[in-house]
């Protein structure tokens, strides 16, 4: 990954994040809100792999926990452990896939909601799991509708890597 | 991982003080005007949503208006003279006032940066501070009725827990039977009125406002009268013990541009 793309990654998430914490979050359907963010920093992931999605994570978990005044470091951990997993779908299995990008989210955002229950219930904080599964399916809904445009945005300022750029480790036969 | 989990024990132990707590202070300030700037951007469009989402509701919502209009219209004389046989009553038994809405507080607006409507908090950002001199657990009201309070505090920022939020209670009465519980969310995301014995009566259509203290050994956060709600749903089962009250909130919990924090003008009686 060239310094470059780092930072035009940076720009990126940088923007998702204050957009969703700012006017994003605002947004009530069905008691759930689209999250630019997740779906920008899963684009990203699957286009520059596990490394880029981890630390991309992290930074902009810690943006989010720093403009909401929120826990700091509840975003980041979760962000991070998102990151990291698609950035290795897309690294794999998920590379040149037309359905890797909607299915991530899909996935993810489930993952993303149940992680963050675990991690509230852990600290022993309000972890109201009835709410949280009653939008669930309007959150994943909303999020596919962003993954299109986001995707093809965040495609376009970072082309996809070459074969030999990626991790080596799964390589496709067909 | 290590750096997240860190800093999540730190902030955790230390939610309200400490050194993180002033950096995430110092960080949500350098933030500020990019959220201001994103909340300019998306401004039009939000408007322009409101625009629309107006005009379809507008011909339901003005019948609604001029019904009010009316039934208030036609209690204004009598409050009126209630209110003055109040005062006169008053003056006759030495009637001491505890703290009362919106005597003995000042209030101070601010505009919302940014809201956080997920399931696990129901919380606002807004930009004025202990600098303004707001205090944690200060009541925050909207033009139309209590929003929430201060639950953390920054120089230049504080963060309000909504109403709809799981953790926030309030006690509150019915106005008309004086009926009394305690206010808070349901699980479908509605507020309910909550402990109110069966006995009582409670109908569609009463105005909910804060209880206030009651006893001054025991002094509530919230000043007594502040507007909270209109009961939509009032319903008595076999089953249990309190009836079951529905609300629809007064302040418009999701579209909140700009609040206003109480801030005691002096220090009332604990």
């Amino acid at each position: 990954m060239s310094p470059w793309d780092g930072v035009k990654i940076a720009v990126l998430l940088f923007v998702a994040a204050v957009a969703q914490v700012s006017d994003f979050s605002q947004i009530n359907v069905f008691g759930a809100a689209p999250d630019l963010l997740l779906v920008t920093l899963v684009a990203i992931s699957l286009l520059r792999g596990s490394v880029a999605g981890a630390v991309g994570g992290f930074f902009a978990g810690l943006i989010v926990d720093i403009a909401s005044l929120g826990t700091l470091g509840l975003t980041s951990l979760v962000l991070t452990l998102a990151g990291f997993w698609i950035g290795r779908y897309g690294e794999t299995t998920g590379r040149d896939r037309g359905h890797a990008p909607y299915l991530s989210i899909a996935v993810v955002t489930v993952l993303f909601e149940v992680g963050l229950l675990v991690v509230h219930f852990v600290l022993g904080e309000s972890a109201p799991g009835g709410a949280l599964f009653s939008s669930l399916a309007p959150a994943v809904a909303l999020n596919l509708v962003v993954t299109g445009p986001v995707y093809w945005l965040v495609r376009r300022l970072l082309r996809p890597q070459a074969l030999g750029d990626l991790s080596a480790e799964v390589q496709l036969l067909g | 991982m290590l750096v997240s989990l860190t800093l999540l024990t730190i902030s955790f132990r230390s939610p309200t003080s400490g050194a993180l707590h002033d950096i995430q202070g110092v960080g949500s300030t350098v933030l500020r005007p990019f959220q201001i700037a994103a909340s300019r951007v998306a401004r039009p469009f939000r408007d322009a949503y409101d625009y629309f989402d107006g005009l379809a509701n507008a011909k339901s919502e003005n019948a609604k208006l001029r019904k009010e209009l009316a039934w208030y219209q036609s209690h204004l004389l009598l409050s009126v003279e209630h209110a003055r046989q109040e005062k006169a009553l008053s003056n006759l038994l030495h009637y001491i006032e505890g703290p009362k809405f919106p005597n003995g507080y000042r209030a101070v607006t601010a505009r919302v940066i940014s809201a956080s409507s997920s399931p696990f908090s129901r919380s606002l950002v807004i930009t004025a501070g202990s600098s303004a001199g707001i205090r944690l657990d200060a009541p925050v009201v909207s033009g139309n009725g209590l929003v929430g309070i201060v639950s953390n505090l920054y120089p230049d920022t504080a963060v309000v827990t909504l109403l709809s939020d799981a953790q926030t209670v309030v006690p509150a009465r019915d106005v008309e039977t004086n009926a009394r519980g305690v206010v808070h969310p349901s699980g479908a995301g509605g507020l309910i009125l909550d402990q109110v014995a069966k006995q009582l009566s409670v109908r569609a259509g009463d105005q909910i406002v804060t209880l206030g203290t009651i006893d001054p050994r025991y002094p509530d956060l919230y000043p007594s009268d502040i507007p909270i709600g209109r009961v939509t749903y009032a319903h008595a089962t076999d089953t249990s013990s309190f009836l079951q009250v529905e609300l629809q909130p007064y302040a418009n919990l999701n579209s909140l541009q700009a609040v206003s924090v109480l801030v005691a003008t002096k220090k009332h009686h604990k």
